[in-house]
Parts: C-alpha cells; structure tokens; sequence
C-alpha cells in the first residue's frame, strides 16, 4: 500500500474513468439536476457523503459475510438492499436533525438508491480489490478512497456541467438541440478534454 | 482589454463588425507562424491549411443556411478556426483530416450551441481532441522538418516522454522551428511576433498568456528530471504547442473569463494541467486539453468572480 | 385484445424508453460498444423487465405503499441474480463484455421506472405486453446506437469488417464518442417530432 497507488485512484476516478463521462453511472440524475448550479451542488455533496458510506458498509459486507459463506452471488441483492437502507436511515436522521436541510436536499436523498454510481462503485471495488476472493492488501483504504473520489469525481462533473448549462440557458440554442442532447455533447467534449490523464503515472 | 462589467454573454462589441475586424486581426497575426510551418515543412502544410479553412467555412455555411440563421462566413471567425485547426496538425496528415477536422469542429464545437459567442469551448481545440481520439496514428505522424538540417522527425516533447536524451537541439532550434511538430506551433519567433502585434493593438491583454506560460515554467522548473529545481523551465516554455495556445486559443474571449481576477486563475489552471500532463501523463503535449478543461470551467470562473455592482455589499 | 397490442407498441416507438423517456442511459451508452453486446444487453434487460413487471403486477395488491421501492427492488435483483448467473454459465464472453452493466440493471430507470409508473397499477396481461414492448424498445435503441458505434468507429458490423482500407474513427467506440452519438440522435429525433408537430 503506497502513496501512488491512492494517486492513481484519485486521477483514475476523478478524471481519466470519470463516474460520469466515461463510466455513465448516474446519468439520469446528472442530466436532470446539472441544470442549475445549487441542486447541482446539494446532490453532489449527498452523492458523495453515500458513494463513501456504501463503500465502507458494502465492504464489510462482502469481507466478513459474503467471502467467508462463499455467497458472492448475492453480491447484487445484498449490496442493492444495504444502500437502500441506508439512504432511508441517512434522510430519516436528517428529517429529525435538521429539517432546513432536509428540505434543501428535497426529492434528491430519495433519488440517490437508484444512482448508478452508488451501486457502480461498490461493485467496482469488490472487482478491482479483491482478486480470488481474497482481499488485497490496503483493500480497505482503497475501497474507502475510491467511493471518496467517485463522488468527487461526480461533484466536478456536476459542478461544470451546472455552470455551462445555467449560462447557455442565456443564449438562444438551436431548437433541436435544447436540454438533453446539448447536454451529452457537452459532456461527450468533457470527457474528451478529461482523456488528457490518460496513461497518468507518477 | 478592458474589465468587462456586464455580466452576460460575450462578446460584448456594440458593433457587429467589430467582431469582425477583432477576428481578421487575429488571422493576420497569425500569418508570420503560418509562412515559417510552410517553409519548415514543405507544401503539404499549404494544403492542410487551405483544407482546413475551406472545410470550416462550408460547413458555417451549410449549417446556417439548414438552420434558417444568418450567414456570417465574412466575419473571419470559421476562417480564423480552420487556420487555428490546422496550425495544430501534423503537416502530413492525409487530406481527408483537416477536412473532417474543420467539420467537426465547426458543428459540434460551435454550431450546436448556436453560433458565435455562445460556444463554450474552443471549435479548434475541440476539432483537434476529436481527431486524436479518432486518428491517433496521423495525428502523431510528423515529418522531419525541411531546409534543416534535423536528425528526426519525432517532436522533442515526444522524445523526453520516452525517456531519451535531447541531442543536437538547442533553444535557438526551438525558438526558430527546426524541430518535429504541428504546422503553427513550431516556429515560436513567428508566433511571437503576431502576439505582439496584437498586444499593442489591444486585442489581447497579458492576463491569460503570461500566467499561463509562467505557470507551466513554475511548475517544470520546481519538478525536473534530476530533482526538485532542476527542471528546463526553458525548454518547456519554448516546445509544443504552449506558445500557440497561450497567446492565441487561451485567449479567445468567447471562451475565457471577463474579469482580471477570473482570467489569472483561467491562466493558472491551463498552466497547471498543462505542466502535469506533460510531466506525468501519457501523452507528450497537454495544451490542447488544459485549454478544453479551463474553457469548461469558465462559466463557474465568471459567476465566482463577478465584479460588485456599485451599490450592492 | 387490441388495447394490449396498443401498450406493445408504445413501448417501441412513442415512447421508447431511451430516445423517449431518455432512461436507463448508463448501459446503453457502456454496452453499445459493438451490437453484439447491444443485443445481449438488450435481451438481459427485457427479460428482467418482463419477469419483474409481472411479478410486482401479480403482487401489486400485496405490497405496502411504504416499502413498495424496496419492495420492486427486491424482485428486480432477484431476476438480475438469476440473468448474471445464466449468463455466467452458457455466455461467458458475453458477461465480460458486459461487466458490472449486468448486476446493474437493477438500478436500471427503465425497469425501476415501469415497475413504479406501470406494473403496479395495472393488470398483469397489461404489465406484460408494456413489459415486451419496453424491452423491445430497449433493444432496437441499442441496436442502433451501436450499430453506428461499431461501424464508424471500428469499421466492423458484428465482428465482420464492412469495407477495406476504412478508416475508423476510434473516437467512437470510446465513452465520448457514446455521449455524442446519443446527443446527435435525440438532436436528430427532436428535428423529425418538430417536423410532424
């Protein structure tokens, strides 16, 4: 377990294997909300707090209860079933704390179960840190970075996105165009600006 | 340039010509790079450059006359972005790319966010990422330069990321474009000049193009070969396409900041990536793509940097 | 019987789940790499949707309001377990290929999302034929989507090479190039709705 290893996950989630321009998990959230640049930023920071959280739970789950019963094929449904919970818990708690924030969040926290990249990234760490269903070394930290910079990874493309879209809402763009299909040729042009990390190594 | 303090697209001209003549400008002062690209590497250039504007202009063309807008080829701006595609390609590319290029780069890069001032990216820079994702083979194909005396074709950029050591090119080689590279990057004397041409006449500030190469000798110096300090700042400054794109994509004001403070940080950022791709990516130059990435950062740029409007807190 | 066809039908063209309703992009854009794997993925999808669309369809008097999303999900991963493992076993390649595209299609907005807005209204021969039409929908988009991918960006058609001396554009077999094409389509689709409107 070393310093470069936890760099190259950073560039790899964040930018060259980007959860949203070139895995594709949580793009229906991201078309919908990267409209403006507040939601925008509410449903990244939840993406995040979730995509790191799940790591961790899912992680446990698969070391300490699917490996050892030899139930890896219930990697979907237990993984699935654990996030779901937990979102439910997570705005349950939230309602009572703070029902300002609760309501900033709004429809949002709901919407997370079914993000792609919730789920994406625990099945991703449970493929890449685990080979012959043993665990790596560091498999945990790497997990737990990884869910980090899947949601930083998802918060950047949010942010951007947000920001383009809520400035060529100013503009007149070609009728066909407006709304969706703009939106994935400006990501398919983030995606390829973010090709640039490519082969990144310290 | 002045400060622009209206918050709201740009460009900000009350005149519709002088767009115009701002863009014819820029074509002009990039006329010295284009001379030395077809003298260092032959006719080829010549036809990839007439190639790629020709493309570009049909294309505006066709589009706006699909679309029922207006036609504005004569304002030089998809003249301006066929040249800028061009100067970026490798002279033999095959004659089918420049073309493809210009295409892509004025429909997609520009057209489909509604023309002119509305683009958010750079059309050239974007024609270009798109061909070396499509053709990566040509577009890393380039010719030993011509009427020098130079022992390879390969770009020095190219040769230090594979670990060999530069012999025989010296600064004055780099600074005058006896080397391996894109048609309009090579001979940085020629660059330089229409950069000044421009400075003087007020087209563009120096906010963007000095952070941004200042940046990227920072950051090149601080993290050389042989440890900290040790880096050729120099050598960075004056190979690739950094010249180029500093004084003359970067710039762009469509695509970059309206406040000081907003084009210092766009200026820093593109030095950053580029330096760090450079240095630690895998492939040699990383203008192209810094440039893409700060251009999409740009409208979070200006909403974060807004100037106060008087009165306000 | 004709109402039935009607729902069938739906699903393929006025409101077909991903030039329509832009759901379930995740797989489509991953997947439609070459249309070998956009059938696969297709087929996987619409089987999971059939049986999880007449499962909740026939329990939908049963289920709590409250719990109904984890309640859907419960049944939509069960037919995805059972999909990953038959393709684990008889299509190997196939699931490579396809990767973690498989165990996601439980999250999947198509199927999730006709579960929520259909199945659990209507009846289960209605659910069914939606579920068919849905899928085949599902199918035909993928089908298209890499059917452009595979040929201009590899210059083969299922595997086989169409033309000699073509050059691909590489770009689009890689995740720009799947953002793009489905920009360039829906773009495309929005100019003929205008056009009939």
């Amino acid at each position: 377990m070393n310093a470069t290893q936890f760099l190259s996950i950073f560039i790899s989630a964040v930018f060259i294997y980007n959860v949203i321009f070139s895995r594709f998990l949580g793009l229906c959230s991201f078309v919908a909300i990267s409209k403006e640049t507040k939601p925008a930023l509410a449903m990244s920071l939840s993406v995040m707090f979730v995509t790191t959280m799940s790591s961790l739970i899912t992680w446990f789950i698969y070391r300490f209860l699917l490996i050892p019963f030899g139930l890896t094929y219930l990697r979907t449904i237990s993984f699935i079933l654990v996030i779901a919970t937990f979102v439910q818990l997570v705005e349950m708690v939230i309602r009572k704390i703070s029902p300002h924030l609760y309501r900033f969040f709004g429809i949002y926290l709901p919407l997370i179960t079914v993000n792609c990249a919730v789920l994406g990234v625990a099945v991703l760490n449970s493929d890449m840190f685990f080979v012959n269903n043993k665990a790596v070394t560091g498999s945990f930290y790497y997990s737990l970075f990884q869910g980090i910079c899947v949601g930083l990874g998802y918060a950047l493309a949010m942010l951007l996105m947000s920001g383009i879209r809520e400035r060529l809402d100013l503009c007149r763009v070609p009728e066909a165009v407006k709304d969706f299909p703009l939106a994935f040729i400006i990501a398919a042009i983030m995606g390829l600006s973010f090709l640039g990390f490519n082969g990144f190594k310290f | 340039m002045k400060d622009k303090l209206i918050v709201s697209v740009s460009p900000h001209i009350h005149k519709k010509d002088s767009v115009s003549k701002i863009m014819w400008m820029v074509i002009v002062s990039l006329i010295p790079a284009g001379v030395a690209g077809i003298f260092i590497f032959g006719l080829n250039a010549l036809w990839v450059i007439i190639l790629g504007i020709i493309s570009a202009v049909v294309t505006e063309g066709i589009l706006q006359v699909a679309t029922k807008r207006k036609v504005t080829l004569l304002d030089g701006s998809a003249i301006l972005t066929g040249l800028l595609l061009a100067y970026n390609l490798p002279s033999g590319v095959p004659f089918w790319l420049p073309i493809v290029g210009s295409f892509f780069a004025i429909a997609i890069g520009k057209q489909v966010f509604g023309g002119l001032g509305q683009n958010i990216f750079n059309p050239a820079l974007v024609g270009r990422v798109f061909l070396m994702a499509s053709w990566p083979k040509y577009m890393t194909a380039f010719i030993k330069p011509q009427n020098y005396d130079a022992l390879t074709s390969a770009t020095p950029l190219a040769l230090i990321k594979e670990g060999k050591l530069l012999e025989n090119i010296s600064y004055l080689d780099l600074f005058l474009g006896r080397r391996g590279g894109c048609i309009g990057e090579v001979c940085i004397l020629a660059l330089l000049l229409g950069a000044l041409f421009l400075f003087f006449k007020g087209y563009i500030s120096w906010h963007i193009p000095i952070t941004y190469v200042f940046t990227t000798a920072a950051v090149t110096y601080i993290f050389g070969r042989q440890g900290l300090l040790s880096g050729d700042w120099l050598f960075h400054v004056l190979s690739g396409g950094l010249i180029l794109g500093a004084f003359f994509m970067a710039t762009d004001y469509v695509t970059s900041p309206l406040t000081r403070k907003g084009q210092i940080i766009f200026g820093i950022g593109c030095g950053l990536f580029t330096a760090i791709i450079r240095l630690w990516g895998g492939y040699p130059e990383g203008v192209s793509y810094a440039i893409l990435m700060m251009n999409a950062a740009t409208p979070i740029i200006d909403r974060y940097t807004r100037n106060r409007i008087y009165g306000t807190k | 019987m004709k109402k039935l066809f009607q729902e069938f039908l739906r699903g393929i063209v006025k409101e077909n789940p991903t030039f329509v309703l832009v759901l379930g992009l995740c797989p489509t854009l991953a997947v439609s790499v070459s249309v070998i794997n956009g059938i696969g993925m297709g087929i996987a999808a619409a089987f999971v949707l059939l049986g999880s669309n007449i499962i909740i369809s026939l329990l939908r008097n049963f289920i709590p309001d409250r719990i109904r999303i984890p309640c859907f999900i419960v049944v939509i991963a069960t037919f995805v377990t059972i999909t990953e493992l038959v393709m684990k076993a008889y299509s190997p390649a196939l699931n490579r290929a396809l990767g973690i595209y498989v165990p996601l299609i439980v999250v999947n907005c198509i199927v999730l999302g006709r579960a929520e807005a259909y199945a659990q209204k209507q009846t289960v021969m209605n659910s069914l034929f939606d579920g068919l039409g849905m899928g085949i929908g599902f199918t035909w988009a993928l089908i298209l989507i890499s059917g452009i991918r595979e040929f201009l960006g590899s210059g083969k058609m299922l595997g086989y090479t169409m033309i000699k001396g073509f050059n691909p554009a590489l770009v689009l077999v890689m995740p720009s190039g799947a953002l793009l094409v489905i920009g360039l389509l829906l773009g495309f689709f929005n100019i003929l709705k205008n056009k009939r409107a």
